[in-house]
C-alpha cells in the first residue's frame, strides 16, 4: 500500500467512521438512559435526512447560489430542518410507543422499534413522493450540490482530500464537543447523568424523568440529522432505506466504544469506519461487511462493555 | 314476561328481530345490477352462497334475539349468551352487507348498481346492529358447567374442526379480491358470534379433555385440505409456503415464545437447511451432489442448521438480553454476504453466489414421483399438493417436537429463564446450556423445514433470506401469540395467505405490517391466541384478568375431578 | 310482533313485489353481451411490479399490453379475443412461482411475456414448461437458463422458454469489444455480486483479455451500501483507463458520483442495467458525462419498426416510461400473437393448442419486430443479436455505436 492510498483510505475511513459516530451517540444516549436499543434511530436519522431535503426544495431548489449564500443561509436552514424532522419523529415515537411500553417485559419495546422502523421507511417511500413537486422517493434521490463543499477538494501532494469529507469529519468534532457540553455543564445534562445511573433515586430528587427521557430521544435525534445531512453531500444521494445498515452499523460502533457510553459510541463509530476502510483495501471487498459484524461478535465475546467500557452490562 | 323488560330494551329487541328478519328475506331480492359483482347476486328466490352465508348469519341472530326474549334470569334456557349472541350477529351482519355494498360498488363501478334488495339488507342489518345494542349483557352461559358424554365432546371437536377446513377450503377458493374480502368480513362476523354465544368456551374444555382426538381432527382436516382443491396448483402452492413459513416460525417460536431470547436473523438457519439440501441434491449446479435417502438428507440440513445455531450461539448466549437480538441480525446478515460469496471468486465454490442452486430435481420417495400429479379417490392432487403432504409430516413431528419439549422439565426451565434468569440459575436451572439447546434445537426445526422448501421451489438463491424474512418470522409469532403452537399457525397463515389473496394492497403491505407490530405490542402483546401465562405476565397490573384465568382453570380442574371420579 | 316488524315486513314483500316487474333485466343483461361470442385466449405477464424495480416490469406489462390491444383491434385472430393477465412477481422467486403456478391453472393462459429477473425466471420457467405453456423472456440474461449450467456443455433447459434480449454471454463481449476498439486497455472491474452483475462481469473479462486487454481491478460492492469510497480508492490505485459496472442504475449512478468526486476521472461502462435516465440524475449531468452502456437492440430513431413501437407507445397512455425492455416486451407478446393466428385457427380451445404454440414459436421469424429480427436457435435464444453502445452526451443517452454480437 503506497502511503498516497494509505492516506486516501485514512480520509475514507474517518469520513465513514464519523458518519457511525454520529449516529451511534443516540443509540448509546437513549441506552444509557432507558435500557432500551431504539432500533428505528436508523430510521430518524433517514428522516433527518428527507428533513434537510424538504428544506431545499421548498427554498425553490436554488442551484445557482454563491459559496457564501449556500454556506451561510441555505445549509443551516437544511440542517436546521433536518433537526426539526428528526427529533419531531424521535419524539412522537417515544411519546406514542416507547412510553406506553416501559416497565412491560423487554421484548416488548424491541418488537414494537422494528414496527417503526419498517413503518417510517415504507412511510416515506409511499408518501414522501406523492406531495406535489417532490420527487418519486421510491428510489434514491440525487441530493442537492451545496456550492462551496460538494465537488470541492482540498489538494495535498498527490492525495485530494474532498470537502465533503471534511465537513463530514468537522461535524463529528462540533457536535462532540457541544455534546460534551451538554451533558456535563447543563441541567438537563445532569439529569441525564442522573437518571442513568439511578432513575428510581433520581426521581426522587425531583427530577422529572418522562423529560429527561425525551431530551435523550431529542439529542440523539439531533446528531442523527446531522449525520444524514452530512451523509447526503458525502455520498450524493438519499433514500428511504438509508438509515437500516447504517443505524446497524452505528449500532456496532456502539457497543464497541461500550454501550452507554458516549465517548465509547464516538471512539466505536471512527473505529469501525477505519476496519471497514482497511479491511477493504487489505482484503476481498465481498468480505468487507462480515468484518464489521465479526468484529462486534467478537467484541461482545472477550470484552462485552466494550472498547471504552460500558456503563450498564449485565441488565438483561 | 314481555312487561318485564324495559322499554328500552323492549324496542331495541323488536327492532333488532325485525332487522334480522329483513336481512333474512332480503337474500331472496336480487342485491346488485350486474353478474359481475361477487358470485351473482341478481336473481329472485335464488340466493347466491355469499346470500346464504349471510342469510345464515342472519337466521342465528334471529334465533337469539327470540331465545333471549324466552330466557330470562333465572328461567329458561341460559345455556348460551343469547343477549350477546344477538349484538355481535347484529354488527357482525351490519360489516358483512356493508362490505357487500362496496364490493359490488367497487365491482360494477358505482352504488348505483346495488338492487333495491341490498339496501334493504343494509338497512336491515343496521337496525339489527342497533337494537342489539340497547340489549344488556348476558349472564355468563352455563353450557360449560353441563357435563357432555364424552362422545358428544369428540362429536362437537369434528364438527369444530370440519367446519375450520371448509372455511379455510372456502376462503382460499374465492377467486376475486371482493369475494375473498367479503367471506373474510363474513367469517370474522361468524367466528365472533360463536365465540360470544360461549361455545368456545365450552369447546377449550372439551378440547382440553380429548387432545388426542383434537390432534388427530386436525391433522386429518389438514390432510383432507388438498382434496378439496380438485386439480388447483396454485392454492396449494400457496399452501405449501403457509406449512414452510409455520413450522420455521415454530422453530422461532422456541427461542422467542418459550426462553424469551429475540433471534433477528433467524431466516439463516431456513436458509442453512435449504442450502444444504439443494448442494447436496442431484441438481446439475449441486457442487457435493451425492445420492443419500431424503430422510438423510433433512436429518444433515437440519445437523448443519443447528450446528450454525451453536456457532453462533456459544459465544453470544452469554451475554444476553438486547445484544443477542442485534448480533443474531448481524449473524443473518453474515450467513446472507457468506451464501453470496461462496461463489468460486470470493470463496470456495459451494453455493453458486448469487445464482443460487436451480434444477432441483423432483423427490421420488417410494416409487412416488412428487413432481407429477397423482389421482387419488378420483381427486387430482397436483405436485404442490405431494409436497404439501410431505410438509404436514414434517410439520406433525416439528409440533410434536415443540409440545414435548413445552411440557418438560426443559419446557419449564426455559419459561424459568424467560420470567427471571438470575432466580432461575439460582434455582439450579442449567441457563446456558438450556439455552443453547433452545438455539440448536430451533435452528435443526428450521433447518428442516429448509430442506424440504428446497425441493418444493425447486431453486434456492441468497436473495430469499434477507433480514426482512425474519422479521415476518419474528412478526408470525408476534402477532399468533408467543408460545403457542395454534397461534403461530394462525400467524403464519395470516402473513402468507393474505399477501397473496390480496395482490391490490401488496404497495402497502409493510406499512401496515409495521403499524400492525407497534400497535399488537401496545394493545395485545401477547398475540391472537395467548398462551396463559404469557398473557398474565404482559397484563400483571390487570387484577380481573387473574380472577378469569383462576376461575377457568378452577372450572377446569373440576372437570377433571369429576371425570376422574367417576372412571375410578 | 310490534307495528315496526309488521310494517317491515309489509315493505319488504311490498318491494319484492315491485321489483318482480323488472325480472327479466338481468336475463337481458347477460344475454345483451354474449351476442358474438369470441374464445378468449391469455398472455400472462410475470414482472415486478411494485418494489424498486417496478418502473421497468411495468414498462413489460405495458408492452405487452400495447401490442394485445392492437392485435384485438386489427381483429388478428379472428373469432378468438385476446386478454392480458399481469402478474406481480415483486423481483421475488417465490412470489414469481406463485404467479407462474396461478397461471398454469387457469386453461385460457397459452404463453406468458416475464421475467424481469434472471433469479425468478429459474423457478418459473420450469413450472410453465410442465404445462406446455410458452414462455417468451424480453429480459432475462442469465445463459444458464437457456443452456443449463455448463456453457461448454449446453443442455437445453426448458422446451418452452424462449429469449429475445441477449444473454450475459453475448452483451459482455460486445462490450469488451467496443473498449478495445477506443484503444483502453486497462480497465477495472466492479459488481454487485448478483445474479446479473456478476454475469456479467465474468464474461466480460473473459473476453477482454482474450482480445488483449488488461483487467488491473476486479472489485465488488454491496448493493445495500451508500458509501463506495473504499472500493474507488482501491481501484483508483490501480490506474484503469475505464471501469466496467456490472449491475443496475440504482447503484451505478452513485457510484460513477463518488468515482468522478474521488477524482477518478474515466468512463464508467456497464450492461442494460444502466440504460435509465435516472441513471445520469443520479450520477449528476457531470460525472455521468462520457459514461457508456450497452443494450439489447438497435436504437429507437434508426429502425422504422422501432419507431413505430416509439410513437404507439407514447399514444397508449401509459403512465410509466418503455423502460430498458419495453420493445422487447412488444415484440414478445407479437411473437406469440403470430404463432397463435396458426395454432389458434383450427383450436377449439386455449388448453389444447399449448404444446403447437411452443413448436410454432421455435419455428418464427420475423425481420420487421420493434427490436429488429427475430428467431430462434436451438436453446430457444434469439438469433438476431443487435446491440447498441449508449453513451451520456449533454446529459442524456445518444447511440454510439450499433453492431451485432458474436
Amino acid at each position: 500500500m503506497t502511503p498516497d492510498l494509505f492516506f486516501e483510505q485514512l480520509v475514507n475511513g474517518l469520513s465513514l467512521g464519523s458518519l457511525y459516530a454520529l449516529i451511534a451517540v443516540g443509540y448509546t444516549v437513549v441506552y444509557g438512559i432507558v435500557q432500551l436499543i431504539n432500533f428505528a434511530h436508523g430510521e430518524i436519522f433517514m428522516m433527518g435526512a428527507f428533513g434537510a431535503y424538504t428544506v431545499w426544495l421548498l427554498a425553490g431548489s436554488p442551484t445557482e447560489l454563491s459559496a457564501a449564500a449556500a454556506l451561510g443561509l441555505l445549509l443551516p436552514a437544511m440542517i436546521l430542518g433536518g433537526i426539526l424532522v428528526a427529533v419531531g419523529t424521535a419524539l412522537l415515537t417515544e411519546r406514542f410507543a416507547y412510553r406506553p411500553l416501559r416497565g412491560a417485559p423487554r421484548l416488548a419495546p424491541l418488537i414494537s422499534a422494528i414496527g417503526i422502523s419498517v413503518f417510517l421507511q415504507e412511510f416515506v417511500r409511499l408518501f414522501y413522493g406523492r406531495i406535489p413537486g417532490f420527487p418519486d422517493s421510491k428510489r434514491a434521490i440525487p441530493f442537492p450540490h451545496i456550492e462551496g463543499i460538494s465537488g470541492n477538494s482540498i489538494q495535498l501532494g498527490d492525495v485530494s482530500i474532498k470537502m465533503t469529507s471534511v465537513f463530514t469529519v468537522a461535524a463529528l468534532l462540533i457536535c462532540t464537543a457541544f455534546l460534551w457540553y451538554y451533558i456535563n455543564r447543563t441541567k438537563t445534562g445532569r439529569a441525564m447523568i442522573a437518571t442513568s445511573q439511578d432513575p428510581d433515586t433520581a426521581r426522587l430528587m425531583g427530577i422529572d424523568v418522562d423529560r429527561v427521557i425525551m431530551s435523550a430521544f431529542a439529542v440523539g435525534a439531533a446528531l442523527a440529522a446531522v449525520a444524514g445531512v452530512a451523509h447526503g453531500m458525502y455520498i450524493g444521494n438519499i433514500d428511504f432505506k438509508m438509515g437500516f445498515m447504517a443505524g446497524l452499523k452505528a449500532f456496532t460502533a456502539a457497543v464497541l466504544g461500550g454501550i452507554g457510553n458516549i465517548n465509547g459510541a464516538v471512539v466505536g463509530g471512527v473505529v469501525l469506519g477505519l476496519v471497514e476502510a482497511f479491511a477493504g483495501q487489505v482484503g476481498d471487498t465481498a468480505w468487507k461487511d462480515v468484518w464489521a459484524f465479526v468484529i462486534l461478535i467478537l467484541v461482545l465475546v472477550f470484552r462485552p462493555q466494550g472498547l471504552l467500557g460500558a456503563k450498564v452490562v449485565d441488565r438483561a | 314476561m314481555i312487561a318485564r323488560l324495559s322499554a328500552y330494551e323492549r324496542v331495541g329487541r323488536f327492532a333488532a328481530i325485525a332487522g334480522a328478519a329483513l336481512v333474512l328475506l332480503s337474500v331472496m331480492l336480487p342485491w346488485a345490477y350486474g353478474k359481475r359483482a361477487l358470485d351473482d347476486m341478481t336473481y329472485f328466490f335464488g340466493p347466491s352462497p355469499l346470500q346464504l352465508c349471510g342469510a345464515g348469519v342472519a337466521a342465528v341472530c334471529l334465533a337469539a334475539l327470540i331465545a333471549g326474549l324466552v330466557a330470562l334470569p333465572g328461567r329458561g334456557p341460559t345455556m348460551l349468551c343469547w343477549n350477546d349472541m344477538a349484538r355481535v350477529g347484529g354488527i357482525g351482519l351490519a360489516f358483512y352487507v356493508g362490505a357487500v355494498l362496496v364490493a359490488v360498488a367497487v365491482a360494477t363501478g358505482g352504488l348505483v348498481n346495488v338492487e333495491a334488495g341490498g339496501w334493504l339488507a343494509f338497512g336491515g342489518a343496521v337496525l339489527a346492529a342497533l337494537g342489539g345494542l340497547t340489549l344488556p349483557d348476558s349472564p355468563q352461559a352455563t353450557l360449560s358447567h353441563f357435563l357432555t358424554p364424552s362422545w358428544g365432546q369428540i362429536a362437537a371437536i369434528v364438527v369444530a374442526i370440519a367446519s375450520a377446513l371448509f372455511a379455510a377450503a372456502a376462503a382460499v377458493n374465492q377467486g376475486d379480491v371482493e369475494d375473498f374480502v367479503v367471506f373474510g368480513v363474513w367469517l370474522a362476523a361468524a367466528i365472533f358470534l360463536v365465540r360470544a354465544s360461549g361455545v368456545f368456551a365450552w369447546l377449550s374444555l372439551a378440547a382440553a379433555g380429548n387432545r388426542q382426538v383434537l390432534v388427530m381432527a386436525a391433522f386429518v382436516a389438514a390432510f383432507a385440505f388438498p382434496f378439496t382443491q380438485n386439480g388447483s396448483d396454485a392454492n396449494m402452492s400457496v399452501a405449501a409456503q403457509v406449512l414452510t413459513f409455520a413450522g420455521t416460525a415454530i422453530g422461532l417460536n422456541i427461542v422467542v415464545g418459550l426462553v424469551g431470547l429475540l433471534d433477528l436473523g433467524y431466516i439463516a438457519f431456513l436458509g442453512a437447511g435449504a442450502f444444504t439440501a439443494a448442494v447436496l441434491s442431484k441438481s446439475a449446479f449441486a457442487t457435493l451432489s451425492v445420492d443419500l435417502p431424503f430422510p438423510v438428507v433433512v436429518v444433515i440440513s437440519g445437523t448443519v442448521a443447528s450446528l450454525l445455531g451453536l456457532l453462533i450461539g456459544t459465544p453470544t448466549l452469554r451475554v444476553s438480553g438486547d445484544y443477542l437480538a442485534i448480533v443474531t441480525l448481524a449473524f443473518g446478515e453474515i450467513f446472507r454476504i457468506t451464501m453470496n460469496n461462496l461463489d468460486g471468486t470470493d470463496g470456495p465454490n459451494i453455493t453458486h453466489g448469487s445464482n443460487g442452486v436451480p434444477g432441483i430435481p423432483n423427490l421420488n420417495l417410494f416409487g412416488f414421483d412428487f413432481g407429477q400429479s397423482h389421482e387419488i379417490l378420483g381427486v387430482t392432487l397436483t405436485r404442490h399438493a405431494n409436497y404439501y403432504m410431505l410438509l404436514l409430516v414434517v410439520i406433525a413431528l416439528i409440533i410434536v417436537v415443540f409440545t414435548n419439549l413445552n411440557h418438560s422439565r426443559i419446557g419449564r426451565g426455559w419459561v424459568a429463564i424467560r420470567e427471571d434468569e438470575m432466580a432461575a440459575e439460582a434455582m439450579g436451572v442449567n441457563t446456558f446450556a438450556l439455552k443453547l439447546l433452545a438455539f440448536a434445537g430451533g435452528a435443526f426445526l428450521a433447518g428442516v423445514a429448509g430442506s424440504v422448501k428446497a425441493y418444493t421451489d425447486t431453486s434456492v438463491s441468497p436473495d430469499q433470506y434477507v433480514f426482512l424474512e425474519s422479521a415476518f418470522l419474528l412478526a408470525a409469532v408476534v402477532l399468533g401469540g408467543m408460545g403457542t403452537v395454534m397461534g403461530v399457525l394462525i400467524g403464519a397463515t395470516i402473513l402468507k395467505l393474505l399477501p397473496e389473496k390480496l395482490r391490490f394492497f401488496d404497495d402497502y403491505r409493510l406499512l401496515l405490517f409495521g403499524a400492525l407490530m407497534v400497535l399488537m405490542m401496545r394493545f395485545r402483546p401477547e398475540g391472537i391466541i395467548a398462551d396463559e401465562r404469557r398473557q398474565l405476565e404482559f397484563h400483571d397490573e390487570d387484577e380481573e384478568l387473574a380472577e378469569d384465568v383462576e376461575t377457568e382453570l378452577v372450572v377446569h380442574q373440576a372437570h377433571h375431578n369429576l371425570e376422574g371420579g367417576k372412571r375410578s | 310482533m310490534t307495528k315496526t316488524a309488521k310494517a317491515a315486513i309489509i315493505a319488504a314483500v311490498a318491494a319484492s313485489v315491485a321489483l318482480a316487474g323488472c325480472g327479466t333485466r338481468d336475463e337481458s343483461n347477460s344475454a345483451g353481451g354474449d351476442t358474438v361470442e369470441k374464445k378468449v385466449v391469455t398472455i400472462g405477464t410475470i414482472s415486478p411490479l411494485t418494489g424498486d424495480l417496478s418502473a421497468v416490469g411495468s414498462g413489460i406489462r405495458n408492452g405487452v399490453d400495447l401490442a394485445v390491444k392492437q392485435a384485438n383491434a386489427s381483429d388478428a385472430i379472428p373469432g378468438w379475443e385476446i386478454k392480458i393477465e399481469p402478474m406481480d412477481d415483486e423481483a421475488k422467486p417465490d412470489t414469481g412461482k406463485n404467479a407462474a403456478t396461478k397461471l398454469a391453472a387457469d386453461d385460457t393462459v397459452i404463453a406468458v411475456v416475464g421475467t424481469m429477473n434472471s433469479s425468478v425466471a429459474q423457478p418459473v420457467a420450469p413450472v410453465l414448461n410442465a404445462a406446455d405453456i410458452s414462455m417468451v423472456s424480453p429480459a432475462n440474461t442469465s445463459p444458464a437458463l437457456t443452456k443449463g449450467a455448463d456453457l461448454n456443455a449446453p443442455v437445453r433447459q426448458n422446451k418452452s422458454f424462449f429469449r429475445l434480449c441477449a444473454s450475459d454471454d453475448k452483451q459482455g463481449p460486445f462490450a469488451a469489444d467496443y473498449l478495445l476498439e477506443q484503444g483502453i486497455k486497462k480497465v477495472a472491474t466492479i459488481h454487485d455480486k448478483k445474479v446479473y452483475g456478476q454475469g456479467l462481469v465474468e464474461e466480460f473479462t473473459k473476453a477482454f483479455t482474450a482480445g488483449g486487454g488488461e483487467i488491473v481491478a476486479a472489485e465488488t460492492i454491496n448493493p445495500e451500501d451508500k458509501d463506495y469510497n473504499t472500493v474507488i480508492s482501491k481501484v483508483k490505485s490501480a490506474s484503469p483507463e475505464a471501469i466496467y459496472y456490472g449491475g443496475e442504475y440504482p447503484q451505478a449512478g452513485p457510484l460513477s458520483q463518488q468515482a468522478k468526486a474521488a477524482g477518478l476521472k474515466i468512463p464508467l461502462m456497464g450492461g442494460d442495467g444502466l440504460y435509465d435516465a435516472a441513471y445520469i440524475e443520479l450520477a449528476g449531468k457531470d460525472a455521468a458525462e462520457g459514461d457508456l452502456t450497452t443494450s439489447v437492440g438497435a436504437p429507437v430513431d434508426s429502425l422504422e419498426s422501432a419507431k413505430a413501437f416509439a410513437e404507439a407507445y407514447a399514444a397508449g397512455g401509459y403512465a410509466e416510461g418503455i423502460g430498458p425492455y419495453g420493445a422487447y416486451s412488444y415484440d414478445a407478446a407479437n411473437v406469440i400473437i403470430s404463432a397463435l393466428k396458426t395454432t389458434l385457427a383450427s383450436a377449439t380451445d386455449a388448453k389444447s393448442a399449448r404444446a403447437a404454440t411452443v413448436d410454432a414459436i421455435q419455428s418464427f421469424t420475423t425481420t420487421t419486430a420493434a427490436t429488429g429480427d427475430i428467431s430462434f436457435d436451438e436453446f430457444g435464444d434469439n438469433t438476431n443479436q443487435v446491440m447498441t453502445v449508449y453513451k451520456v452526451e449533454g446529459g442524456e443517452w445518444k447511440a454510439a455505436y450499433t453492431g451485432t454480437a458474436m
